[in-house]
């Protein structure tokens, strides 16, 4: 059974007698420890179809499964226990908390959950170490580079173990050089840990390090090439 | 929930000009709220001693400034032969100032050994042999004390009135505590005084029994045709027409001290308000997280309450030591009101300033807690 299984989803924005469509009857499966992208156009309903997936939007019409839940039937309250749960999400903008510090931004997903203080000591340290940030672990996040932010933010995302890690253009906002390292960490981190990740992303190259590609055309989803196995398949 | 506090301070640490800004005003208002409270309660304590019931105030018909009224001092031998009469003492009254002030010093002379008869005073410095040896010899109240700076052994002088400082007392009754008691014929003698043979009021303790109105009918009956006429009440009764328009003035305060809370109730509303409006983004992304509204909700509460409590402490603390420091009394006539610190001020304050906290908080928590997390992401 797929970890992601989507059925009819629709979304649907009115603004006055205008009609916003950016997803129409959308169904998708997605498999655990996939690592699936996700293109198109601006405005073609990528970051709409991701944030249904990570439980912060609601559909119109449908339903989403995730890892056996149907989430479009929860709860506010229980919608944010299942995203504490099994969510990630990375921001393309990072997104850290700027009072906190890199360790603490990490530390944050992990007190909502019930793990002992030496437990969460522990997973922090080990997600800090998988992101090559043991050293920066005390400083705020004005004080990081936009790539140590978010390698910070890749950190936060993994740090719970969650079922599905989505990432909204991860690379966006970096540089070239940047912004491989960053790839390389995701599919590190895939490969490795076996976490399913979902990316938006308007780079090709990014794409590329997926095992899965997909297109979002007028709200419509598109599986251009059949599914093969990445040339970065060093993993599971 | 307690274990996001670091989070919540760093977040008023971020903001702290505002945060500093907003308690300092809290402080301030709560200040005020203290001091208001504290002549409220003691004016509520003006008649609240234990003899007040069964005391009578004999005073010179007509007369209302302790500076005018004159009686013969014999008078407090007739009436003490009264049935029903336990004890008559024939008081002087002199003061600094017969108006309103902040500063009243007033002076009791009486008779030194009754002195103990109709009041409970506890010496905390000094002691009564000496206050009854010595002709100059003054016990003065703790309030005034700290006021004034004064210490056994000390003199004292208002005026052409000089006192040696034979004790320091407290009293049961705040307002006490603003007096000086010295012997009577010192202050009759005093130059400028020069009332030998008068006394200002008689004060007069009645036995357990008899009716205080009807005592005092008898009272003024009795020196109806003498050289004097006397008009006598009840001490309540006649401190209450004594502080009669401050009194007014001092009801009148208590809005003034809702003004206070609802003041603080605006500026931490404000306050949180503005710190969620500039968090917007920061909270849904939390929410993503997987935090919860009802956290989101509790966490912007608890900042709100993290404000107001450090402002009221600090006014609140600010106000009671400042109060017992100077032991500030007001008085009008030769009557005067406390002042009055005490745990339950305190209590009352520290319980409104968590109240405005909680309910300041309410808006702005909704606003964060509730707002769409999506929409959220995309402000900035
Ligand atoms: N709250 C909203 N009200 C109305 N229309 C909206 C709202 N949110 C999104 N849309 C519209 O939905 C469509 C899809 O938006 P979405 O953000 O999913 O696009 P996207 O594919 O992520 O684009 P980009 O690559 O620029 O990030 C857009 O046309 C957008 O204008
Ligand atoms: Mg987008």
């Amino acid at each position: 059974m797929p970890l992601v299984e989507i059925h009819g989803l629709t979304k649907e924005y009115e603004k006055g007698d205008q009609k916003i469509v950016p997803l129409k009857d959308v169904s998708l499966a997605i498999d655990k420890g996939d690592f699936v992208s996700l293109m198109g156009a601006s405005g073609s309903g990528k970051s709409t179809l991701l944030n249904l997936i990570a439980g912060i939007d609601a559909p119109t019409a449908g339903t989403i499964h995730v890892a056996g839940t149907d989430i479009t039937k929860l709860s506010r309250t229980q919608l944010a226990d299942f995203r504490a749960n099994h969510v990630g999400y990375i921001f393309q903008l990072y997104n850290l908390i700027p009072v906190l510090t890199a360790y603490e931004n990490i530390e944050l997903p992990l007190l909502l959950l019930p793990f002992s203080s030496a437990e969460r000591q522990k997973r922090v340290e080990i997600v800090l170490e998988a992101v090559g940030l043991t050293d920066r672990s005390d400083h705020y996040p004005s004080q990081l580079s936009g790539g140590q932010e978010q390698r910070v933010g890749i950190a936060r995302a993994i740090v719970a173990d969650p079922a599905i890690v989505v990432a909204d253009e991860p690379t966006g906002d970096l540089d070239a050089e940047t912004s491989d390292q960053v790839l390389d960490l995701l599919q590190r981190l895939n490969a490795e840990l076996g976490t399913t990740f979902l990316m938006v992303t308007h780079d090709l190259k990014a794409a590329s390090i997926a095992r899965r590609r997909l297109r979002l055309e007028k709200g419509v989803l598109l599986e251009p090439e059949p599914p093969k196995i990445a040339k970065a398949g060093k993993g599971a | 929930m307690w274990k996001f506090l670091p989070y919540v301070a760093k977040n008023l640490w971020r903001d702290r000009t505002r945060t500093f800004l907003t308690v300092s005003g809290a402080a301030v208002a709560m200040f005020v709220f203290t001091v208001v409270g504290a002549v409220q309660e003691g004016m509520a304590s003006l008649n609240r001693g234990t003899q007040t019931e069964r005391t009578l105030i004999v005073f010179q018909a007509n007369r209302f400034c302790p500076g005018t009224s004159r009686l013969q001092e014999d008078y407090a031998r007739t009436i003490a032969k009264l049935p029903g009469v336990q004890e008559a003492v024939p008081i002087k009254v002199f003061m600094n100032n017969c108006r309103a002030s902040l500063d009243l010093v007033v002076f009791h002379g009486l008779p030194p050994k009754q002195l103990q008869k109709i009041r409970d005073l506890k010496l905390s410095a000094g002691d009564w042999p000496s206050f009854e040896k010595q002709r100059d010899a003054a016990v003065v109240g703790q309030s005034l004390a700290n006021r004034r700076r004064l210490s056994a052994g000390q003199r004292f002088s208002i005026g052409e009135v000089t006192v040696t400082i034979a004790g320091v007392f407290t009293a049961t009754n705040a307002a006490e505590e603003s007096f000086v008691y010295t012997h009577l014929e010192f202050l009759q003698r005093t130059p400028g005084i020069s009332s030998v043979g008068t006394v200002t009021q008689i004060e007069v303790l009645l036995a357990a029994g008899s009716d205080p109105m009807a005592m005092c009918r008898t009272i003024d009956e009795k020196f109806r045709g003498g050289p004097i006429r006397t008009d006598t009440r009840p001490k309540g009764v006649f401190q209450s027409r004594a502080v009669g328009d401050l009194a007014d003035l001092i009801g009148f305060a208590q809005y003034l001290g809702y003004a206070c809370v609802v003041l603080v109730l605006t500026l931490v509303g404000t306050t949180t308000l503005m710190a969620v409006q500039d968090r917007v983004r920061e909270h849904a992304i939390l929410q993503t997280l997987g935090f919860t509204w009802q956290c989101i909700f509790g966490l912007v509460m608890i900042e709100s309450l993290i404000v107001s409590l450090t402002g009221g402490a600090v006014g609140i603390g600010a106000a009671l030591a400042v109060l017992s420091w100077n032991g500030l009394a007001v008085g009008s006539e030769g009557v005067t009101i406390a002042f009055s610190t005490s745990p339950m001020l305190a209590f009352i304050g520290m319980t409104a300033t968590s109240i405005v906290g909680l309910v300041a908080g309410v808006l702005p928590a909704w606003t964060a807690a509730r707002a769409e997390i999506v929409e959220s992401l995309r402000s900035l």
